[in-house]
């Protein structure tokens, strides 16, 4: 999508002078790189989101935009559609579960990243689960990013598409976040390796998603603030100046606020 | 119900544990005696998946198994965080203390005993509006008292 250069305003991001926060912008500004951490083939990404069979051909919701007549609309003329929905294909989702103890992302995080990063999406943010809709194909390419970079922690995130139950819970001994369906077990090689697809239904092969970052890369490389082993929230002057200031101006909105 | 002259004491470790690691911390505690009655809390580990497209489908999980406690196998249905005790009296929390340390030692995390007040001294209105007026007294406030499934006995030295 082309952006207007000539645009006075220049994103922020986000406030904040913690690490945290940069980790934040950083996450959420599609001109920066995320880093790359692991491996994954396009066949693994399709077993763990359990939609189609690797392989088979992606089913439609309707027929190629190519091949059917568009209402005459000026919306349409401006915006290029995706892949996926240029092909007809259905919407279907991935979910993540994001471990308090230093997970690299969370929700809110999530949708915010993926809102400026990708294109077509439906994002939904709830306390410890996010799920994002897309088209098969779009979302197939766009899991692959989410599961590779630095937004994922092997041990500390999870892919659940149900029984999300886990992200605020204390870790196993192992270091893994609980799942009561342990759809990712830690090998003894020190490799996380998917067992099940993200609905819980058993995989034909393990699906290997790498090693657990250790400790120090977590807390280099976290979202959350923790007030307990981590950089706390009350430390960051200019995050907690931002937030009073939209509380304050968004509990006074209908009254014509002004600022002092 | 428990009854209030009774200490009762809460061990919490900060990861939650292996069964085999509970296996070995209860055979400890259950070798230092003067346990009225045991409590394992933590998140539950369900035999089928309950919810989702996988809804019903059997839920096959290496940490719900039964362990071996004293001459008794117990069932584990939760991946256990806290264990709650009621003791006979308050010389026997000092053992405890010991054996808890005995079994976190080396394991790089930290695992606390508390001494407080942590199981239910009477019914709650909604025990009686859920479970009647005929309910077990002896789970209340500990387990769901309809389980079919019930307690473990676990013989003492007595």
């Amino acid at each position: 999508m082309k952006v207007n250069k000539t645009m006075a305003y220049k994103p922020q991001y986000g406030p904040g002078t913690s690490k945290v926060a940069e980790n934040r912008r950083k996450q959420m500004d599609p001109s920066q790189k995320l880093e790359k951490m692991r491996d994954v083939t396009d066949e693994d990404v399709v077993l763990i989101l359990g939609h189609r069979a690797p392989g088979a051909a992606y089913p439609t919701a309707h027929p190629p935009l190519a091949e059917q007549q568009e209402p005459d609309c000026p919306i349409r003329k401006i915006v290029t559609p995706t892949e996926g929905a240029k092909a007809g294909d259905r919407v279907r989702y991935i979910q993540f579960t994001d471990s308090m103890f230093f997970a690299p992302c969370h929700p809110y995080q999530r949708t915010y990243t993926e809102c400026y990063r990708f294109r077509g999406i439906d994002p939904g943010t709830l306390s410890g689960r996010q799920i994002v809709e897309c088209r098969e194909r779009d979302l197939e390419k766009y899991s692959k990013e989410l599961i590779t970079t630095e937004l994922l922690d092997p041990a500390r995130t999870g892919i659940r598409g149900a029984t999300v139950h886990g992200h605020s819970l204390r870790l196993a001994e192992n270091g893994m976040m609980f799942d009561m369906l342990q759809r990712s077990v830690l090998s003894e090689d020190g490799v996380v390796r998917y067992i099940k697809n993200q609905i819980g239904e058993p995989l034909d092969r393990a699906v290997a998603i790498g090693k657990p970052m250790d400790e120090k890369w977590l807390k280099d490389h976290t979202t959350i603030f923790h007030s307990l082993g981590g950089s706390a929230y009350r430390d960051d002057a200019e995050y907690i100046e931002y937030v009073q200031r939209i509380h304050t101006l968004r509990t006074k909105y209908g009254f014509l606020p002004k600022e002092d | 119900m428990t009854d209030a002259i009774f200490p009762q004491v809460r061990i919490v470790s900060t990861r939650l544990l292996r069964p085999d690691t509970v296996e070995n911390l209860l055979n400890r505690l259950v070798q230092v005696g003067g346990i009225r009655r045991m409590s394992l809390n933590g998140p539950g580990i369900p035999a089928t998946v309950p919810y989702g497209p996988a809804r019903g489908q059997p839920n096959p999980h290496p940490d719900r198994r039964a362990i071996r406690v004293g001459d008794q196998d117990v069932q584990l249905q939760v991946q256990v965080g806290t264990i709650i005790l009621e003791l006979e009296d308050e010389s026997y929390i000092p053992a405890i203390e010991e054996a808890v340390d005995a079994v976190f030692a080396g394991k790089g995390f930290s695992c606390i005993v508390q001494q407080g007040r942590y199981m239910k001294t009477q019914p709650s209105i909604s025990d009686y509006a859920r479970y009647g007026p005929d309910a077990d007294r002896d789970l209340l406030g500990l387990a769901d008292p309809r389980r079919k499934d019930g307690l473990v006995i676990i013989q003492g030295t007595k």
